[in-house]
C-alpha cells in the first residue's frame, strides 16, 4: 500500500483513567497514523484497544494527553469536535443503524443535515453506495428487515456517505454469524484497496495479514509491539504477543 | 319505563338542566386540552435537562431544581396543589379559574410526563447516541433526529395513559368551585335529589371520552410501528 507519508492522526501520551483512578484503560499511548495506512489493532479483551480506537474521535475523552487530527488538537476544549467527527467515519460492533429510518434515510440523514446536501443529491449518492454493496433493493426497507452482514455493510456506507478522511472500525465482525463475516471483510478490503485510511480493531488475523499495512498489539492499556504484518506475525518479539498469537492463530 | 322517561326529563330536560352537563363538559375539555399541552412542554423540558445531566454531567443546578419539582409535585395530592394555587398563590388576584386549573393540572402532569420522557430516552441503546455523534451530529441534533423519535414511539402507551389519568383528575376542579363535568352532574343531583341519573350520565361521558382517546392513541401507535417488522 502506498502512503504519501502525510500524518493524519497523531496521538501523544494518552491516558484514560476510570472509576477515580482504579482502572487504567489507557496507559500512555502514543501513535502516528499516516494517510492511506490500514492499521489493525489486536490484543486480548480488556487490553484497551477499543478505548484507544474510541478516543481517536473522542467518544472516549482522554484523561490526559493530546490527539491531533489533520493537524488540529481535537482534545482542546476550543475545538469543535462535531466538525472533525464528520471526517472520521466509525463502524460499531453492533452496527447501530437507526431503526426508525429506512436504509436510504440512514445513509442520507447526516449528508442532508450536516453537509447541507439536497435530498436528491444525497439520495443519488446513497444509491451509488448501495450499489457498491449490492443492496440497492433494500433502499426502502428498515434495518430490522436486514441480516447482520447486510446491516454492517449499510453501517459502513452510511459513514462513507460523509466522505470521511479516515474510517474507524470497532470489532466490525464480532457480532456477526460466521457465514456473514466474509461479506463485511470483503467490503473493508475493497475500501483499503481504494486507499482509505483505516484503523481497525479486530480478531480477524487473516484480515490483518492480508490488508494491514501495520499491526499494533495492545495489552494492559499500552502498545506493546507494532510492525508490518510479516514481521508481526512471523517474528513477534514480546512474550505477551507470542503468547497471544499462540492462542488465536 | 315511564318512570325512566320521567326521571330523564326531570334531570336533563326540565329547566334546561342538560346545560350543566354540556357546559361542564366544555370546561373539562378546555382544562384537559391545555393542561396536556402544558404538561408535555414542561415534561419535555425537564426530561431534557435531567437526561442531559445524566449523560454529560452538565446542568447541575437545573437538574437539582427539576428533582425538587418532581419530588414535590409527585409527593402531594393534585387537589391540594389545585387549592394552593387558587387560594394561596392567586389569593389576591382576580384570575379566571380555568387558567388556574390549567396551571395546576398542567404542572402536575408535567412532573409525570417528565419521568415518562426520561424513561423513553434511557430506553434507547447508547450505541444510537454514539452512532449519531460519530457522524458529526452535536448533542442536540442527535437527540432531535435519532433519540427522540425512537423514545417517543416507546413511551406512547405510557403517555396515553397519563393523559387519561389527567382527563379524569380534572374532576376535582369542583374544589375551587369550578363547574366542570363532574360538578355539573353534582349540581343536578342537588336540585333533583336523584343521584343515579346525573352521576351515571357523567360517568358514561368520561368513559366515552377515554375510549375515543384510547382509540386515537392506538391508531397513532400502529402508524409509528411501521419500522418494526
Amino acid at each position: 500500500m502506498i502512503t504519501n507519508g502525510e500524518t493524519l492522526i497523531k496521538v501523544e501520551d494518552v491516558h484514560k483513567i476510570y472509576n477515580g483512578g482504579t482502572l487504567h484503560a489507557l496507559n500512555g499511548v502514543s501513535a502516528e497514523i499516516k494517510k492511506g495506512e490500514v492499521i489493525v489493532i489486536v490484543g486480548p479483551s480488556g487490553s484497551g484497544k477499543s478505548t484507544f480506537l474510541r478516543s481517536l474521535n473522542l467518544l472516549e475523552v482522554p484523561s490526559t494527553g493530546r490527539i491531533f487530527f489533520e493537524g488540529v488538537d481535537i482534545t482542546s476544549k476550543k475545538t469543535d469536535i462535531d466538525q472533525h467527527r464528520q471526517k472520521m467515519g466509525m463502524v460499531f460492533q453492533h452496527f447501530n443503524l437507526f431503526p426508525h429510518k429506512t436504509i436510504l434515510e440512514n445513509i442520507t440523514l447526516a449528508p442532508i443535515k450536516l453537509l447541507k446536501k439536497s435530498r436528491e443529491e444525497a439520495e443519488k449518492r446513497g444509491m451509488e453506495l448501495l450499489d457498491l454493496v449490492g443492496l440497492q433493493e433494500k433502499a426502502h426497507a428498515y434495518p430490522s428487515q436486514l441480516s447482520g452482514g447486510q446491516k454492517q455493510r449499510i453501517a459502513i456506507i452510511r459513514s462513507l456517505a460523509m466522505d470521511p478522511d479516515v474510517m474507524l472500525f470497532d470489532e466490525p465482525t464480532s457480532a456477526l454469524d460466521p457465514e456473514m463475516v466474509g461479506e463485511v471483510l470483503e467490503l473493508m478490503k475493497e475500501l483499503a484497496r481504494g486507499g482509505m485510511t483505516m484503523v481497525v480493531v479486530t480478531h480477524e488475523m487473516g484480515f490483518a495479514k492480508e490488508v494491514g499495512t501495520r499491526v499494533i498489539f495492545m495489552d494492559e492499556g499500552e502498545i506493546k509491539e507494532e510492525g508490518s504484518p510479516k514481521e508481526f506475525f512471523e517474528h513477534p518479539k514480546e512474550p505477551r504477543l507470542q503468547d497471544f498469537l499462540s492462542k488465536v492463530l | 319505563m315511564t318512570n325512566f322517561v320521567d326521571r330523564f326529563t326531570l334531570n336533563f330536560i326540565a329547566d334546561g338542566r342538560w346545560h350543566y352537563i354540556a357546559n361542564g363538559l366544555l370546561v373539562t375539555l378546555q382544562i384537559t386540552f391545555f393542561a396536556v399541552l402544558l404538561g408535555i412542554t414542561l415534561g419535555f423540558v425537564i426530561a431534557i435537562i435531567r437526561s442531559t445531566h445524566d449523560n454529560t454531567g452538565k446542568m447541575k443546578i437545573g437538574n437539582a431544581i427539576c428533582n425538587i419539582y418532581i419530588t414535590v409535585i409527585r409527593g402531594t395530592p393534585v387537589v391540594v396543589q389545585l387549592m394552593i394555587i387558587y387560594y394561596v398563590v392567586f389569593a389576591s388576584f382576580d384570575i379566571n379559574k380555568v387558567i388556574v386549573a390549567i396551571l395546576a393540572f398542567g404542572m402536575n402532569s408535567g412532573a409525570y410526563v417528565a419521568e415518562i420522557f426520561r424513561s423513553g430516552i434511557m430506553s434507547i441503546d447508547r450505541g444510537q447516541f454514539e452512532a449519531g455523534r460519530s457522524l458529526g451530529f452535536n448533542y442536540r441534533q442527535t437527540m432531535m433526529y435519532i433519540i427522540m423519535p425512537q423514545a417517543f414511539k416507546n413511551i406512547l402507551p405510557a403517555l396515553g395513559n397519563e393523559f387519561i389519568v389527567l382527563l379524569k383528575e380534572t374532576s376535582v376542579s369542583g374544589y375551587i368551585a369550578m363547574q366542570d363535568l363532574t360538578k355539573g352532574g353534582d349540581i343536578i343531583r342537588s336540585r333533583t335529589y336523584d343521584a343515579f341519573m346525573p352521576l351515571i350520565a357523567v360517568a358514561i361521558i368520561y368513559l366515552i371520552m377515554v375510549m375515543i382517546f384510547s382509540k386515537l392513541v392506538s391508531m397513532l401507535e400502529r402508524r409509528l410501528r411501521n419500522s418494526d417488522h
